[in-house]
């Protein structure tokens, strides 16, 4: 019997790419193109050829890798001739949060509204230049007013000293999380500036969890990824 | 209706957010000194709302009870801070300082600092119009013409100090001679002792005198003359009250 493997490696939820000698694309799955908006081509190249077993044949090592909310525990490297080598990364499994959602905190809310107020409240203490890129269109959500405003007072304050913020809102197209059995979309809040402060990073964290909020703290950016629970 | 009127840009953004977040079920505090009109704004933007004072706490707590949108002012003065659950209530406290910092950015969303009066020059000068209308009602004063630019301000503490210095400004211009004698009794008999007095207190009639006479005729020659005194009389007692 003769099977095309193909279509399963297209959907595997995993990336996998397949270079040729000189490090161009021959071809790639759609997982790895989400993940190449956040890395470039030549980088995952040198990484392919650095873990190359040394000779024909496949390879596979742990470690960790992180791009962006993208993150890896292992990759199989392999060739079998001159011409191609594939590299497959390995998702690693998100953790599935156990605590329930206290529902009855969480409000119906505009969060443009909140971010606005909190925009303000930036304002009255700081004068740096911010640009808000925003869409005005994202439904309303249910989500702890009160606690998701001091994440977003918080977040906004790691920036107090930044040059030119940028601050977005989007929906991510495509993605999900799952909470409490339930698939939900997720907005994604990006603030990113020339550099910015660490020092309340723990109670970043601390008040995203409990509002069942990802958020990526990164040298120079803050990203939310928020879900939309309707 | 409450009325609240600023210029100032850091209260704009104050009134903005506040006005953002008024239907949102969130916990805001306003800190700033005393009489910078934060108590006047939480109620100029939330009129309906109940209102308690920190400084009586059995108040606070039955009101937290029964209800969802409440004013808190004079939170420092409370000692439960670390008791009181704000979920899904929309408090708006003030404060005129901030007691356990870590405690307040735990409990608040939105933590707002009040400017003083000294950094709002445009607000100073709206409150001197109605505090120079307002003393000018009470003490019943003709309108008779007034350079509002030579009252003193004082904003020490704030709106306070500000209307006190132009309460007196005006009472001290509407004084004829009988009242500045009655002034200078009351004070006399408030604090005269000790067995220099005649010297002493001679200074609250002497000094206003030789400052006032300079200021009108420049030259210690020329207020010599006008006061009948000898120039060197004059130059003593100049010297006596460091008079400059």
């Amino acid at each position: 019997m003769d099977i095309n493997f193909e279509a399963f490696v297209e959907w595997d939820n995993s990336p996998f790419i397949l270079f040729n000698n000189s490090g161009k694309i021959i071809y790639l799955n759609n997982a790895s193109e989400i993940l190449f908006g956040y890395v470039s081509k030549k980088e995952l190249f040198d990484i392919a050829v650095s873990y190359a077993p040394q000779n024909f044949g496949y390879k596979t090592t742990s470690l960790t890798l992180n791009y962006d909310s993208f993150l890896f525990y292992a990759i199989t490297v392999g060739y079998e001739n001159e011409e191609q080598i594939s590299l497959r990364l390995y998702n690693t499994p998100r953790i599935k949060s156990t605590r329930k959602i206290e529902t009855d905190k969480f409000i119906t809310t505009d969060i443009n509204i909140l971010l606005e107020a909190n925009i303000a409240l930036f304002k009255t203490k700081n004068n740096n230049p911010l640009k808000l890129l925003t869409d005005q269109d994202l439904p309303s959500f249910k989500i702890d007013q009160n606690n998701f405003s001091k994440l977003l007072r918080k977040t906004l304050n790691a920036f107090r000293a930044s040059d030119s913020i940028d601050i977005s809102l989007k929906l991510l197209i495509g993605q999900h999380v799952i909470i409490d059995d339930k698939k939900e979309p997720i907005i994604q809040l990006a603030i990113e500036a020339n550099g910015r402060y660490a020092d309340t990073d723990d109670e970043i964290q601390t008040l995203a969890a409990q509002s069942q909020i990802k958020s990526l703290l990164k040298e120079r950016s803050i990203k939310l990824e928020i879900p939309l629970i309707q | 209706m409450e009325t609240f009127f600023t210029t100032s840009e850091k209260i704009q953004h104050i009134i903005k957010s506040f006005n953002l977040t008024k239907t949102l079920f969130v916990s805001s505090i306003i800190i700033g000194d005393a009489h910078t009109g934060k108590k006047s704004l939480a109620k100029y933007l939330f009129p309906e709302a109940h209102m308690v004072s920190g400084t009586n706490q059995e108040e606070v707590n039955k009101a937290l009870e029964s209800y969802d949108e409440l004013i808190i002012t004079d939170f420092e003065k409370l000692s439960n801070q670390s008791n009181f659950d704000f979920s899904n209530k929309r408090i708006i406290a003030t404060a005129n300082y901030v007691g356990n910092a870590s405690l307040i950015d735990d409990i608040f969303a939105f933590i707002y600092t009040m400017p003083p009066l000294a950094e709002r020059p445009e607000d100073v000068t709206y409150l001197k119009n109605l505090f120079t209308k307002e003393a000018m009602a009470t003490l019943m004063i003709e309108n008779h013409t007034l350079d509002e630019k030579v009252i003193p301000l004082n904003l020490s503490m704030n709106s306070k100090s500000l209307k006190k210095s132009i309460f007196l400004y005006l009472m001290q211009l509407s004084m004829d001679n009988e009242d500045i004698q009655n002034v200078i009794y009351h004070y006399i008999s408030k604090h005269l002792e000790g067995n220099d007095g005649y010297r002493e207190y001679l200074e609250l009639y002497e000094k206003p005198l030789i400052k006032a006479g300079l200021d009108k005729y420049g030259s210690q020659l020329q207020l010599s003359q006008v006061l009948g005194i000898n120039r060197n009389t004059l130059r003593k007692k100049i010297h006596e009250h460091h008079i400059d």
